[in-house]
């Protein structure tokens, strides 16, 4: 019964967390959840593997994995089945997005939403402003 | 006019703005009963929702905000309600969706040091502006313990002059607003706005508190602003009605 919380790069999908900050999240989200965390994973900047995740899993085999967010998954297919053929039963709980669940299909579907998320477009307010964002509304 | 381009041509094109019957009051049942159920966890005691109402007024802010903060739990309370509406969220937004995934259940307390809702607009939040607000109560509105909407006009006349000024939300837009009239409801009626229509609550006199649910909504064919993951979750209205 081991219990990990992982921080990643500060670039996490649409999000900008620094990792003292990505602490902060899992920190609340496992005290609200009664979760004691007992390794905390620090993965490398830049990498998007979670492969220290998987390697540590060897050593320590985690009952549980917390991450800030859904979109600190590995969005590559061949480095994302890499973490479901490694951590089957291991229970993942993303903290941002409040959501919890293991298995290959919890997994996948987590995955696909991240893409069907990724797809859609994002506005950035600083290009629009107030007036710009309503005409916006109007013209699309 | 069909029913769908009728109510996109209200909330779109016209006042932003409008009343409507929930339309399957079986589905909202459950929100309400969901609410119920939660509050009683919290007061180890199975009440009806005019008793919990009751027993809310003299309670300290910090237990309310507690008791919101653990209604946020109920992760179906979202789904109940845009269910419940379904022919009106397929018109705004069809039926690929991107939805609140925490529902607001919203408890107001009567009186006049009691925290109301500052008026604002949705986008604010950063919530794209392609997105609907669905706000409904959990019983019938007839104490002044609503909200006031401003219609589009207005809202935008307010939003350009501020522009002009270098400001959003500031104290002339305060001061302007906080005596308007909420709207009266009954249960089984439910508001639904767009992004840039102003509304707000006022101070009200009750021997009850006002409980209210709200859900955001957007088509996942649109994009999305700062809210993304963290506030919204796909979802598809299944069986929809020819």
């Amino acid at each position: 019964m081991t219990t990990a919380s992982v921080t990643t790069d500060i670039d996490i999908g649409p999000f900008k967390i620094p990792s003292n900050a990505q602490n902060m999240i899992m920190n609340f989200y496992a005290g609200r959840n009664s979760i004691p965390i007992e390794i905390v994973i620090p993965e490398p900047l830049l990498s998007n593997k979670l492969a220290t995740t998987i390697w540590l899993h060897k050593e320590f085999n985690f009952t549980k994995v917390l991450l800030s967010s859904v979109h600190q998954l590995p969005m590559i297919d061949v480095d994302f089945d890499a973490l479901v053929k490694a951590m089957p039963n291991v229970e993942f709980h993303f903290a941002i997005e409040g959501m919890k669940g293991s298995g290959k299909d919890f997994l996948n579907s987590v995955s696909q939403e991240v893409k069907m998320f990724n797809r859609c477009k994002q506005i950035n307010a600083n290009d629009f402003g107030w007036l710009g964002l309503h005409k916006l509304n109007r013209d699309l | 006019m069909s029913y769908q381009e009728n109510i996109a041509r209200i909330i779109n094109h016209g006042p932003g703005y409008a009343v409507l019957p929930i339309q399957d009051m079986k589905i909202f049942e459950r929100l309400r009963a969901a609410f119920i159920d939660s509050i009683s966890e919290d007061l180890n005691q199975k009440e009806d929702l005019n008793k919990i109402r009751e027993s809310m007024i003299g309670m300290p802010k910090s237990e309310i905000n507690k008791i919101m903060l653990n209604l946020m739990t109920q992760h179906q309370a979202s789904e109940i309600l845009v269910k419940s509406c379904k022919n009106l969220v397929t018109a705004l937004s069809g039926s690929e969706l991107f939805i609140q995934r925490r529902a607001n259940f919203i408890i107001n307390i009567p009186g006049s040091d009691q925290r109301r809702q500052w008026p604002h607009y949705e986008l604010m939040s950063g919530v794209s502006p392609f997105t609907y607000v669905i706000w409904a109560p959990l019983h019938d509105l007839d104490d002044g313990g609503g909200i006031y909407y401003l219609d589009a006009s207005e809202s935008l006349a307010i939003m350009k002059a501020e522009d002009q000024k270098g400001l959003v939300n500031g104290p002339e837009m305060f001061d302007m607003l906080h005596n308007r009239v909420a709207l009266n409801l009954k249960y089984g009626e439910a508001v639904v706005f767009n992004p840039f229509i102003l509304h707000g609550n006022s101070n009200f006199e009750s021997k009850f508190a006002r409980i209210a649910c709200s859900v955001r909504f957007q088509s996942a064919l649109k994009p999305l602003m700062q809210k993304h993951t963290d506030y919204f979750r796909h979802y598809v209205i299944e069986n929809l009605e020819k």
